[in-house]
């Protein structure tokens, strides 16, 4: 899977599971998910069991940072570094 | 316009008082529900809900007791008092609160810990009319790391606004002590713990042996693989996804419509 084609997938996975009235295919990959979407922790919840499921990853305690949910970016490199 | 009628109740269970409300059809029913409620705070995100639920299904036939378990809502006594089998107990006394009060035969709706109880309950009752299961917790170690994981984001969160780094979000969440795990502000001792963590609905697999609606809510129309299974290990069992927000994640008014909507057409199929 190609860097581009791995953002689209989180980019459809969080507009799915957060039932967002947006188009994943207008979202930046760098742009800020927690300002633009209103994400709160209800909904980081949801990103976090989102990307596990779909990326069969799994988040250690330690991990959980700001800036790992900042953009579809940081999400992605984390999925990487998770799957390599 | 609910075509219903709404009643206070009371009965006891292991020697207290626990109270509810029964939802009566205008008309006379031989069918009755009790619903079990969520668990912690949980609870409180999905009365709401619960409580329109409760009248759909008057609305089309089926009398409705709710309930507060021991230590939770109106029902007496502290949240830390009691365990997964004084609830269980409480289930128990409401099914024949509610056999008695409505003359019917007397099925479990359950919600997350709530489903659960309600499908242990019925293993040992098969007298039980029926099982509705909504997002029942299938596994209780995954449930506990589910609810560590919120806490963690909290403290992630709360840390971020307040300026902090965030990075000590998981030392701040596991902080609790004792063994005592926080979910989401209710203190889970370590007895608690180990009851939850021992759960597994597949483990033995279930045979209780009347209709089952497994209901799994969600983004997809996947109904996720344990709910899935749950599902086909009973003999009478259907597996059912709606597309629905989390009912129980989030205080607010939400619209539970869709996983009503599919329950009250299954019910009026029974």
């Amino acid at each position: 899977m190609s860097d581009q084609q791995l953002k689209q997938q989180i980019k459809e996975m969080i507009v799915e599971r957060l039932f967002l009235d947006a188009d994943p295919q207008q979202m930046a990959d760098d742009e800020n998910l927690m300002e633009n979407y209103e994400i709160d922790s209800v909904n980081l919840f949801e990103i976090v069991v989102g990307l596990e499921e779909q990326f069969d990853i799994s988040f250690e305690d330690e991990d959980f940072s700001v800036d790992l949910f900042a953009t579809v970016n940081s999400l992605a490199e984390y999925v990487e570094t998770k799957r390599s | 316009m609910t075509a219903a009628q709404e009643r206070l109740v009371s009965f006891e269970s292991a020697g207290e008082l626990l109270h509810g409300v029964i939802h009566e059809p205008l008309e006379e029913t031989q069918q009755a529900l009790v619903f079990c409620h969520p668990f912690a705070e949980e609870k409180k995100c999905a009365h709401r809900s619960m409580v329109e639920a409760a009248r759909a299904c008057a609305a089309a036939g089926w009398a409705v007791l709710r309930f507060d378990n021991r230590g939770c809502g109106d029902s007496p006594g502290c949240f830390e008092q009691y365990d997964l089998n004084d609830w269980r107990l409480d289930i128990e006394s409401a099914l024949e609160c509610a056999a008695r009060e409505t003359s019917s035969a007397v099925g479990l709706l359950g919600l997350r810990l709530g489903a659960t109880l309600a499908a242990e309950v019925a293993e040992d009752r098969p007298d039980v009319a029926c099982l509705v299961l909504w997002e029942p917790i299938v596994d209780g170690e995954r449930y506990i790391k589910q609810n560590l994981r919120r806490s963690i984001i909290k403290a992630m969160m709360t840390s971020h606004e307040g300026g902090g780094s965030g990075t000590t979000a998981a030392h701040t969440a596991g902080a609790s002590g004792e063994g005592t795990v926080d979910f989401d502000g209710y203190s889970v001792g370590e007895a608690m713990r180990e009851q939850l963590a021992e759960v597994n609905l597949l483990e033995p697999p279930p045979v209780y042996p009347r209709p089952v609606l497994v209901v799994a809510l969600g983004a997809g129309e996947a109904m996720g693989e344990q709910l899935q299974r749950l599902a086909d290990a009973y003999t009478m069992g259907t597996a059912r996804a709606v597309r629905q927000e989390p009912i129980w994640q989030r205080i607010g008014v939400m619209d539970a419509t869709p996983v009503i909507s599919a329950t009250v057409e299954w019910l009026r199929q029974q």
